[in-house]
């Protein structure tokens, strides 16, 4: 009985010390943002040994659904919040961007495509190659499902809010839309520059108004089809203030020169490549 | 009862052991009867509850799951305090065919009506085959191919969904494609009930194999013996005996079909607005272009869009009712199981 007892006192005494050396950030959400964020975590916790950084996925609207309700300190999101969430009072920090550029089967003969004769092929309004300058084939238009983000930037960018045409073939990743752009004739679609550039021998880069996309581009402001990576917090229930401090400076240390140099390597820009321009993404 | 027989454990008495009444107990205790230690008798204790535990949990496990997709899933219907959004009447949600939930339209009738025909599709194709194959196996293979067969029938049921996903989206599809259709896109129900069917033929195969193997072998024989012909005694005297247990191996072929949705989710194009597409189509021959236009089911929509919606907001709420409709199809599908299972004493 003693002994237990014991046990259980050098045990307590241990945990309570371990709390007060480590305060302990929690970071949810999207999966395309987090080997970037866990990145970043690795390398701040090397500086910063008091603190531990644990990144775990679940989804854009995981991360957003659990920093409102305080279930994690930092929420990764690749789309906004919603207005439900945002009037709890969450607060956006935008950590990185991500170019999106049109992408297309070999095939198609197609190299640009105006904004308009953009809008026009995933509106429905033309349906085949040939109306925009290429070969006499069918459009095939790839997309993500609805409550996809990549989707939400496409809606907003390509077809200014109007809704997509109802003739669509819908892939759940966009692993599966590289693979459904390479193996189906006539097929475009929208997708995250590093696939474009991972993928090349299988499919098409379709430039935008005259601009093909690209890290520089994008930086010089020709190229306007790109979106935020976002870091939601809960300022109302982090509570501890040595968490919110924490939180605070990891947030500082992602946007941080330093680190900000990495996410190029991770298919992402700087934030302040787009800081002068102005979008609402 | 001091002199109680030694009992051993390999030679039972007949009828069984002796009951000890209540009363005797502490008599048959102190009798070497058995010898089990303490600590055997403790395990023993132990052991029976670790059982009990664990069958409970399957009990509540599956009253669990059932409690949390129905409190879920109704939400979308009534006007609950942790609703974000509004509720819905179940005639805009189960009877129409709007889709657009960004825009606030829950019609869910094209994946009702996907799930239905795609394994309605399947079940078309691998039924026959199936059962077919199960005669073969049983009454005219030589034994050689029996066995072969039961092995690569067992092998087929093993393969993991999505295996014939990958193997539908980058095979099957470009071929179909490119042989039939002059390079426009064969996602639709056609290749994807294909996939299905291929999916679903070993569970029908073996259970059919089985349901032809337990016939008394006298009716097989008791046919021939009458002049009918080989395919008169299995069309006429074996089908119709095994009749139930085919029917059994039909439904669980089903109920596998339309819980699928990894590999149906590859080939299938995921097109929620199917229905209006074929509406608006001016086509001659709807039904044929239907097979290949891209359409989308319970569980593909399931699998695509729940990771991505917010947690108490109609959308999601929505989701979670087309969960609860697939768990009640599924429940349907196996009291009909059993209920044609017990139809075979009669």
């Amino acid at each position: 009985m003693k002994i237990r007892f014991m046990a259980q006192a050098i045990l307590a005494g241990l945990f309570v010390a371990g709390a007060a050396q480590a305060q302990t950030v929690t970071v949810m959400g999207s999966t395309a943002l987090g080997p970037i964020v866990k990145k970043a975590a690795e390398d701040y916790m090397k500086s910063h040994p008091g603190v531990q950084i644990a990144v775990s996925g679940g989804g854009s609207m995981t991360g957003l659904n659990q920093v409102t309700s305080g279930g994690c300190h930092i929420g990764i999101s690749d789309v906004f919040a919603t207005p439900d969430q945002e009037k709890a009072g969450i607060k956006n920090h935008n950590i990185v961007v991500q170019p999106f550029t049109l992408i297309a089967h070999p095939g198609v003969g197609v190299k640009n495509l105006s904004a308009q004769q953009a809008e026009q092929i995933f509106t429905g309004k033309v349906g085949n190659w040939q109306e925009v300058g290429g070969q006499n084939r069918k459009i095939v238009r790839v997309i993500r499902p609805e409550s996809s983000g990549t989707r939400a930037v496409q809606k907003k960018t390509i077809l200014h809010d109007q809704e997509f045409a109802k003739d669509v073939l819908i892939q759940d990743s966009t692993g599966a839309v590289v693979t459904a752009v390479a193996t189906t004739p006539g097929a475009v679609s929208f997708v995250e520059l590093e696939h474009l550039e991972k993928n090349k021998n299988r499919i098409a880069g379709i430039a935008y108004n005259g601009v093909a996309c690209s890290n520089e581009s994008v930086k010089s402001g020709k190229y306007p089809v790109f979106s935020f990576g976002h870091a939601y917090t809960n300022p109302a229930k982090l509570g501890d203030p040595k968490v919110k401090q924490a939180v605070e400076d990891f947030l500082a240390y992602i946007l941080s020169p330093a680190f900000q140099q990495n996410v190029l390597k991770a298919g992402y820009l700087p934030v302040d490549y787009v800081k002068s321009l102005k979008t609402k993404l | 009862m001091p002199q109680a027989p030694e009992v051993s454990i390999a030679a039972a008495p007949e009828g069984g052991y002796p009951v000890l009444e209540e009363g005797l107990r502490p008599a048959a205790a102190s009798a070497p009867t058995f010898k089990h230690s303490r600590l055997q008798r403790l395990a023993d204790r132990w052991a029976h509850l670790g059982f009990l535990i664990c069958s409970l949990l399957v009990v509540v496990l599956i009253g669990g799951i059932l409690y949390f997709l129905a409190t879920r899933g109704l939400a979308a219907f009534l006007p609950l305090a942790g609703n974000t959004g509004r509720a819905l009447s179940f005639s805009e949600v189960f009877l129409s065919a709007d889709w657009a939930p960004s825009s606030d339209r829950f019609g869910i009738l094209p994946f009702i009506a996907g799930s239905l025909g795609v394994t309605g599709l399947a079940l078309l194709i691998a039924a026959p085959a199936g059962v077919l194959t199960g005669v073969f196996i049983a009454k005219m293979a030589p034994a050689w191919m029996r066995n072969l067969m039961r092995q690569v029938m067992d092998l087929l049921v093993g393969i993991p969904s999505v295996v014939y996903g990958i193997f539908g989206l980058t095979v099957v599809l470009p071929l179909v494609s490119r042989t039939w259709l002059a390079d426009a896109p064969a996602s639709g129900f056609a290749v994807s009930a294909l996939i299905l069917a291929v999916m679903i033929v070993p569970t029908i195969v073996s259970l059919s194999t089985d349901a032809f193997e337990s016939l008394p072998a006298a009716l097989d024989e008791g046919a021939q013996a009458l002049g009918s012909s080989r395919w008169q005694a299995i069309w006429r005297v074996l089908i119709p005996a095994a009749r139930p247990r085919l029917l059994t191996a039909t439904v669980l072929g089903l109920g596998r079909a339309i819980g699928e949705a990894m590999a149906v989710q590859m080939v299938i194009g995921n097109n929620p607005q199917w229905m209006a597409l074929m509406r608006e189509s001016t086509d001659r021959a709807p039904f044929l272009r239907a097979l290949f236009t891209p359409a989308a089911t319970l569980t593909t929509e399931l699998v695509q869009e729940l990771p991505n919606t917010a947690a108490g907001s109609t959308w999601n709420n929505v989701l979670f009712a087309m969960g609860l409709l697939l768990y009640l199809l599924t429940m349907v599908l196996i009291l009909a199981t059993r209920r044609l299972g017990r139809g075979k004493e009669a």
